[in-house]
Formats: C-alpha cells, sequence, structure tokens
C-alpha cells in the first residue's frame, strides 16, 4: 500500500523523519507535481491508528517548512501500487495544480465560538418541558449562529485569503478555518484579539498555524 | 491542578482536537477508496479518544511537557 502525506511544490530535502508505521519517507514525481508517500505492508488498521494520525500530520508539518507550498492528503486513504497512483494522480492533476496555487505561501487558523446560550445549555443539561420551549430554545441557538457569523466570522473573513465555515459541532457554536498569507499572520492574531476584547462574553479559541488542511481540495465550500 | 495549569492541558487539548479533525477530515482526497472510515464520525468524540489514550505517548515523542501537568 502507498500512504501519501502530500502533494509538495519545490521541497528542498525530505525531513529527517519516519513515516506511518515507521515506514521510510519516498518522493515521487507524477508529471509535474511532486508526492510525499509511504509504502506501507498493508492497510493502516481499522482501528484508530492515533499514531499514524499523528505521524502523519508530524511529516505534513516538516514538509511544510521545507517547501513552497504543501497540499496535505486525506488520511485514510492508501493507494494499492504506483500504477494506481500514478492514474490517480493524472486524473487530479488540474485539481492538485489549483490547490497548490491556492495555499502557496499560507498558513491556515482555526477558530470555534462558543456564545453564552451555548455555555449557559451545556451547564444545563435539562430536559426542556414543551415543544414551545423546545422551538424557543432553537430559535435562541439559530440567534447565536448568526451572531458568532457577524461578529466573529465576518471580521476574520477579511483578515484572509480564503474561509471556510466548518460543520459546527453543535448547533449554536461555530467553526470556522481561515487561509491566510504567511506576512499577515500577525494581523490575523490581532484580529483575534480584537474580536475577544469587543466580544468579552465569548468563548474563543483560535489554534494555528496548521497546514492548509482545510483548503486543499475542491469544494463548494471553499472560497 | 492550579488554573493556570489546567488552561495548559485544555489549550493542548484542543490543538490536539483540531489536529486530528484536520487530518481526518481535511487533505485533498486523492483516491476513491476510504480505507478508514470516519467521515461521520463525530469528531469531537473521536478526537477525545485519541487524546485520552495518547498523551502518554506524545509525552514521550514531542516533548510537550504534559507530564508536570498531569500530576
Amino acid at each position: 500500500m502507498i500512504h501519501v502525506y502530500g502533494i509538495v511544490e519545490q521541497l528542498d530535502s525530505l525531513p529527517p523523519l519516519a513515516g506511518v508505521d515507521d515506514a521510510p519517507l519516498e518522493r515521487r514525481r507524477v508529471d509535474g507535481l511532486e508526492l510525499v508517500v509511504s509504502r506501507l505492508p498493508g492497510p493502516v488498521s481499522n482501528e484508530i491508528p492515533r499514531e499514524a494520525v499523528l505521524r502523519h500530520a508530524e511529516v505534513v508539518e516538516a514538509l511544510m517548512s521545507r517547501s513552497s507550498a504543501v497540499l496535505p492528503a486525506q488520511f485514510g486513504r492508501e493507494f494499492g501500487d504506483d500504477d494506481e497512483l500514478t492514474t490517480v494522480v493524472r486524473t487530479k492533476s488540474g485539481e492538485l495544480e489549483r490547490g497548490l496555487s491556492r495555499v502557496r505561501g499560507c498558513v491556515e487558523f482555526g477558530v470555534r465560538a462558543l456564545g453564552d446560550a451555548e455555555r449557559a445549555q451545556a451547564d444545563d443539561k435539562r430536559s426542556v418541558s414543551s415543544g414551545r420551549e423546545y422551538m424557543q430554545g432553537r430559535l435562541a441557538e439559530a440567534r447565536q449562529r448568526e451572531r458568532l457569523v457577524a461578529e466573529v466570522h465576518e471580521p476574520l473573513a477579511r483578515l484572509a485569503r480564503a474561509d471556510v465555515q466548518r460543520a459546527p459541532t453543535s448547533r449554536s457554536g461555530f467553526t470556522g478555518a481561515y487561509l491566510v498569507p504567511a506576512e499577515s499572520v500577525t494581523a490575523f492574531r490581532e484580529g483575534v484579539m480584537r474580536v475577544e476584547s469587543v466580544c468579552p462574553e465569548l468563548t474563543i479559541v483560535c489554534t494555528g498555524p496548521w497546514p492548509p488542511y482545510s483548503f486543499a481540495g475542491d469544494r463548494e465550500d471553499q472560497a | 491542578m492550579s488554573i493556570d495549569e489546567r488552561r495548559a492541558l485544555q489549550q493542548h487539548q484542543v490543538t490536539l482536537l483540531e489536529l486530528v479533525d484536520r487530518v481526518l477530515n481535511g487533505g485533498v482526497v486523492l483516491s476513491g477508496d476510504i480505507t478508514l472510515s470516519v467521515a461521520d464520525v463525530d469528531l469531537v468524540y473521536l478526537g477525545l479518544r485519541v487524546l485520552l489514550s495518547s498523551v502518554a505517548t506524545l509525552e514521550q515523542q514531542r516533548d510537550l511537557a504534559l507530564e508536570s501537568v498531569l500530576r
């Protein structure tokens, strides 16, 4: 099986790391595109392969500092052999090249925001007593979400090259990912602090810089 | 555990959760075959499972100085 870490552009050298399942890292060129892969004796096991997930992430991160652009590959999709890999990469070459141009020179930040309503709800898990109460609850959640989008997402999206609102983990919370040019990282962080100071009642968690996992593929919801 | 220690641990947990979420749900999809079916799993839950069982390994591998926090 071949495990793909990502598509790289101008990789100077492979990082001195072992890959998933301790397999060595290898470079593969398919037409104009270069990939970093590992050859595995079999598929990554069906159990949640936590070590493999972390190793994959570690390799992708190391590639970021040695390349002009990295398009991380989704974990958990192995190829049977080189021929199969070559065929798929050729078929997708347009998407992959677009992806590399999109993420070149950028890192990703993740932002999660949680409002008062949700915190209160998390603290208070008693069941609602009537349909009316339930509907009111849902309405409050929807309003809360709209507010988070207006007060958290929109100002941050203006500081990013691209943004995506990711599936919320709860109905009223908000989760966004932002593709930020390296030179704008400080401005983006300041933007997050500004939102925090304008909305002290919100819980805002910002993580990053990440490799551009949320902006690697052509998807409808990605700018 | 002091408030600062708890915060540091919480920050670490969130970061790990975000990482796992990205690795499993993000990235460009190259192959049509998925060898790991995680697409519809609630990743907060999944992330926490990964987290709970991997803290010890992380300590060794990444020198995250978690040990003092957990004690």
